[in-house]
């Protein structure tokens, strides 16, 4: 039976992370730029185009892959070539594994690696990103680069505490580490009618998830590892594919942050009010599962939207709200749970 | 000598000036078309009017003589508005086609409309058409209705080329210049006419529309077309000789040039030898040269050598090749080529139709060599021949004497018969690509400057022995104008160290060949 | 002297921030949703297929003017190329048979050199150079088809309303 247990774990790695991780990473690179021109009141790009079929752009990706591979791939005098190599690879790789606990559907099946201690699982792995960063920056022989790596290092370093400390209150109200069962947890009701998702039971924990994980992901309002303006960062030597899988990775960590805050806070797969032990299967647990790839969706749109709407922080800032209003407020947010749970 | 005040400045002159040279020598500006330092007087433009305190009315100063207690005035209203009137009258009928004129932009009449008239045109009528874009002779074309009719064309027929071939027709406003009816201006001084011109009139068939001339660079240099080496300004624009002009050296040629010179430059255009060659085939320099020191070892130490120098060629060119003819093996001989006399006058060609004769054999005597004529050199077949320029007259026996030649060397700047027919030809640079000196005739030294860089590898005759000296022997020898114009020249009294910049623009001398 | 700048002392619920990045939230989405939906205040042009009116003084591509019997009206007076601060223009000068004694014989301009100035329109004393085309220089492959010779300039020339030689009324 172990070979058809390996078989059907690397049919669902290919399904969720192939078919669906990267190809919405790679959709959101065209998201992002259709989206940021709506936003300014512009076209964005929607001229790629085969034959006559344009697909509203849709194509761009794939013509940003074959310009990809067909670069000239840059490693600069003086680079370390083993690490310069590994680094996207790193984060790459760091970054998909983290889906390899994500409940997609009801059920062990819908799961990849169904673990108890899934949200340790992905604190811990989802951490190694943070080589990729710096020893991309510190391989490439740079000092922009290298300023890059520090730059990430610190800022990732700093943001992880906070973002997994929101995480405990959930895991304290929920009484389980196991994203599954969180995600049954989530199907109860409160007070009879309301459904008793994360964000319901701990907002604060989400708005404080939400950010951290935003500044995790490097992204604008936080995007100083990158400093496009200044310092152009860690991957300014990275050219061809090194450089777009620095990119997807970016785009596939947007996922990654929707799939969790969708499991941790609004319910995984939970359709509200039905099936909430997810036993009933066939069309009901499509619908499942489709709602909670409309989740993933939506909450990447709520971070494109974000992304678009603040300017960056400046690094002392960027600094004191890691740490001396998020961490506090984490931790005041943990204490508040503790109590009142204690007290329930 | 008269002692005459001008605009206030007291001034003495010498009896018989012009009160418009009181006024070039004090620096003050007087507007003129017909007046002309190299000829008479004609005083019919009026445009050199100022008040004079010995008449009621404005004087023309090209034409009163200074003279003592003259008191002028050069700056009054009455003056200006002289200048004014004269010029108004004068661009009554000019067509101001400046756009299609070659003389815009060096125009005194565009200058001085700028400088003293400035104002639209009040004649209201229609303007009287002359006879325009004509050919009145092989280098001139007349455009009548631009003259002025200063006369300054010609009295440069009748006084300097003493040749009468212009006039003026018909009278007042319809006047113009012509030839006789039937002849053609074709004096060999014809193209002076346009220089002298002080519109666009009187212009050249051979810049016509070729370049206009505010993009032209000049270059001081001398012409070579014969041994009184005429100072002139050679114009180029993009490496391209569009005209030459004469320049003014009063030891010289006063503001004169013969046509034959400003048409000489054409000779260089064409057929240029444009690389090496060994035996008719082209090689790259460096090649030829290792080749050719090879060659020279090869020659044995009794043969007959004939060195062939050109009068053409610069007195460092010159010294340059007799030291490295002293070096060679063999027993080496020294003719002189170099074209063959022609036509004279007494105006300014002279029969000698090379430009440094006097300055070679100057060059020879200091080095103690003795020159043989060419036809006796080559009589005795001499076993390796060198031969330095390119216009030597007797070519064709030239060539069958390297027929016969073990080892034939011509540096030369045309492609040709004997660049062909030698074993090795170095291209070298035309007379408007060298830099050195010529001595002309009358003993005056003057500066040939470069005004045109070559695009392939040709090399002045002097680099070229340079670079084969440092090939062939311990000693190197000087391949720098400079440097060897104060060896060369060393000889002569009163240059003894003189550097070459020092020659200025008119040349030094008169020297005789007069040796220390 | 220096301008005193009012800052209001910042209060909790402003330095929290909150209210105002929900702010910001609402305008862009507001922008995304309308323009998503509608396109309502997208601004973009689709260049090739749809184009601006350019304003009539608009400087693109030259054009050479010509005379009434259709020959080219440039005298070959080099003004425009003397005027030219990036040297595009280069002409060959030659003699006409008719009254107009000189005309060009070639005339070209660089367009990789080119800056659309206008200052050969400037100089030109005939009124034979003109920008105004209203088109651009499109882009080509090669140095070559950047160069535009004076059969390429005369194909958009028409006649000029000026005179020439005209005397004062
Ligand atoms: S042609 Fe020239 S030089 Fe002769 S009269 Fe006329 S303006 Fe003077
Ligand atoms: S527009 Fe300007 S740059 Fe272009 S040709 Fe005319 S003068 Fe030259
Ligand atoms: S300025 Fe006008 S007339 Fe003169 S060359 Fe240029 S286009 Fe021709
Ligand atoms: S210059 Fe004196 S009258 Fe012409």
């Amino acid at each position: 039976m172990d070979w058809m247990f390996m078989l059907i774990a690397l049919l669902k790695v290919l399904v969720v992370l192939v078919v669906f991780v990267l190809m919405l990473g790679a959709v959101l690179t065209w998201v992002e730029r259709r989206m940021s021109a709506l936003i300014q009141d512009r076209l964005g790009p929607n001229r790629a185009q085969i034959g006559n079929v344009r697909a509203w752009g849709l194509l761009h990706p794939i013509a940003d892959m074959f310009k990809a591979f067909t670069k000239e791939d840059f490693v600069p005098a003086g680079a370390n070539r083993m690490l310069f190599f590994l680094a996207p690879a790193i984060a790459l790789a760091s970054t998909l594994a983290c889906f390899a606990v994500i409940p997609f559907g009801p059920g062990e099946h819908f799961t990849i690696a169904p673990l108890d201690s899934g949200m340790l699982f992905i604190i811990a792995i989802g951490s190694f990103g943070i080589y990729g960063v710096a020893l991309g920056g510190w391989a490439s022989n740079n000092n922009f680069g290298l300023l890059g790596a520090l730059r990430g290092a610190a800022q990732l370093v700093s943001y992880e505490v906070t973002m997994g400390l929101n995480l405990v209150g959930v895991f304290a109200v929920f009484g389980t580490m196991s994203l599954s069962q969180l995600v049954l947890g989530q199907g109860e009701l409160l007070w009879g009618w309301l459904p008793k998702w994360g964000v319901v039971v701990q907002p604060v924990g989400f708005v404080l998830f939400l950010i951290a994980s935003m500044a995790e992901n490097k992204r604008a309002p936080f995007d100083l590892p990158e400093g496009e303006s200044e310092i152009i960062g860690y991957f300014a030597e990275f050219s061809a594919m090194r450089f777009a899988t620095f990119f997807l990775t970016e785009f596939v960590e947007i996922v990654l942050i929707a799939a969790i805050a969708a499991t941790v806070f609004f319910g995984g797969w939970q359709i509200p009010w039905l099936d909430p032990q997810g036993v009933a299967g066939g069309f009901i647990t499509v619908a499942q599962i489709g709602f909670f790839v409309f989740k993933i969706i939506a909450l990447c749109w709520l971070q494109m939207l974000i992304r678009w709407t603040l300017p960056r922080f400046r690094y002392d800032q960027l600094m004191n709200l890691g740490w001396k209003v998020l961490l506090p407020l984490s931790l005041a947010n943990i204490v508040v749970t503790a109590i009142v749970l204690a007290l329930s | 000598m008269p002692t005459l005040k001008i605009d206030g400045i007291e001034i003495t002159v010498e009896p018989g000036t012009r009160i418009i040279e009181a006024c070039d020598r004090l620096g003050i500006d007087i507007p003129r078309f017909c007046y002309h330092p190299g000829l008479s007087v004609a005083a019919n433009c009026r445009m050199c009017l100022v008040e004079s305190n010995r008449s009621p009315k404005p004087v023309p100063s090209c034409y009163e003589m200074a003279v003592d207690g003259l008191e002028i005035q050069t700056k009054t209203q009455k003056v200006i508005d002289a200048r004014r009137a004269v010029l108004e009258y004068i661009l009554l009928n000019h067509p101001i086609d400046c756009p299609i004129c070659d003389k815009a932009g060096e125009c005194d009449l565009q200058d001085l409309y700028f400088a003293h008239n400035y104002q639209p045109s009040r004649h209201a009528f229609a303007k009287f058409h002359k006879p325009k874009a004509r050919q009145i002779g092989p280098q001139i074309m007349a455009d009548s209705e631009r003259c002025i009719n200063c006369t300054r064309c010609i009295r440069v027929c009748d006084e300097i080329a003493k040749a009468p071939q212009l006039h003026q027709v018909n009278r007042g406003g319809r006047t113009y210049i012509d030839v006789f009816p039937g002849t053609e201006i074709d004096h060999p001084y014809s193209m002076c006419v346009s220089d002298v011109c002080p519109v666009g009139a009187l212009t050249t068939k051979d810049f016509r529309f070729k370049c206009r001339v505010w993009f032209t660079n000049g270059t001081q240099s001398v012409c070579g077309e014969c041994s009184r080496g005429c100072s002139i300004r050679i114009d180029t624009y993009r490496n391209e000789i569009q005209r030459i002009m004469p320049r003014e050296n009063p030891t010289v040629n006063q503001f004169w040039a013969c046509d034959a010179g400003r048409l000489a430059y054409h000779n260089y255009e064409t057929d240029r030898l444009q690389s090496a060659k060994a035996n008719g085939q082209p090689v790259a320099s460096d090649a030829a040269i290792t080749q050719l020191a090879t060659a020279l070892d090869s020659v044995a130490s009794g043969a007959r050598v004939l060195v062939v120098l050109s009068p053409s060629m610069t007195n460092e060119a010159a010294w340059a090749a007799i030291k490295v003819g002293q070096k060679l093996k063999g027993m080496v001989r020294y003719a002189i080529g170099g074209r063959e006399a022609g036509f004279k006058d007494d105006i300014l060609i002279c029969a000698d139709k090379a430009p440094n004769r006097a300055g070679l054999a100057l060059v020879l005597k200091t080095l103690g060599v003795e020159a043989v004529p060419l036809s006796a050199a080559l009589a005795g077949s001499p076993q390796a021949i060198y031969i330095f320029g390119d216009d030597h007259h007797l070519e064709d026996v030239l060539v069958k004497a390297m027929d016969g030649a073990q080892l034939s060397v011509v540096f030369s700047a045309k492609d040709g018969p004997l660049a062909n027919a030698a074993s090795f030809a170095f291209p070298t640079m035309s007379p408007y690509e060298i830099d050195g000196t010529w001595l002309n005739e009358f003993g005056i030294l003057q500066r040939v400057r470069p005004a045109l860089t070559p695009t392939w590898d040709a090399r002045p005759i002097e680099k070229w022995l340079g670079a084969l000296t440092t090939r062939l022997l311990d000693e190197q020898i000087a391949d720098d104008p400079a440097e060897l114009f104060v060896t060369a020249m060393s000889s002569v009294n009163a240059l003894d160290g003189t550097p070459l910049a020092a020659s200025g623009l008119d040349g030094i001398g008169p020297f005789g060949i007069a040796l220390k | 002297m220096a301008k005193l700048v009012d800052r209001p002392k910042a209060d909790l619920v402003i330095r929290s921030y909150i209210p105002e990045v929900l702010r910001g939230l609402r305008v862009t989405s507001r922008h995304f949703w309308v323009n998503f939906l509608t396109r309502k205040n997208v601004v973009t042009i689709e260049y090739p297929e749809e184009k601006y009116p350019y304003p009539p003084r608009f400087r693109g591509q030259h054009r050479l003017m010509k005379r009434e019997d259709d020959s080219v009206r440039c005298v070959a007076c080099f003004l425009c190329a003397t005027a030219c601060p990036a040297d595009c223009i280069t002409i060959k000068a030659g003699e006409r048979s008719d009254k107009n004694e000189k005309y060009p014989v070639s005339f070209e301009i660089d367009y990789i050199r080119c800056i659309f100035c206008g200052m050969c329109e400037e100089a030109c004393p005939c009124d034979a150079i003109r920008l105004d085309s209203g088109d651009h220089k499109l882009p080509g492959y090669t140095r070559e088809e950047e160069v535009l010779q004076k059969e390429d300039l005369l194909a958009k020339g028409g006649l000029s309303i000026a005179k020439q030689g005209g005397i004062l009324q």
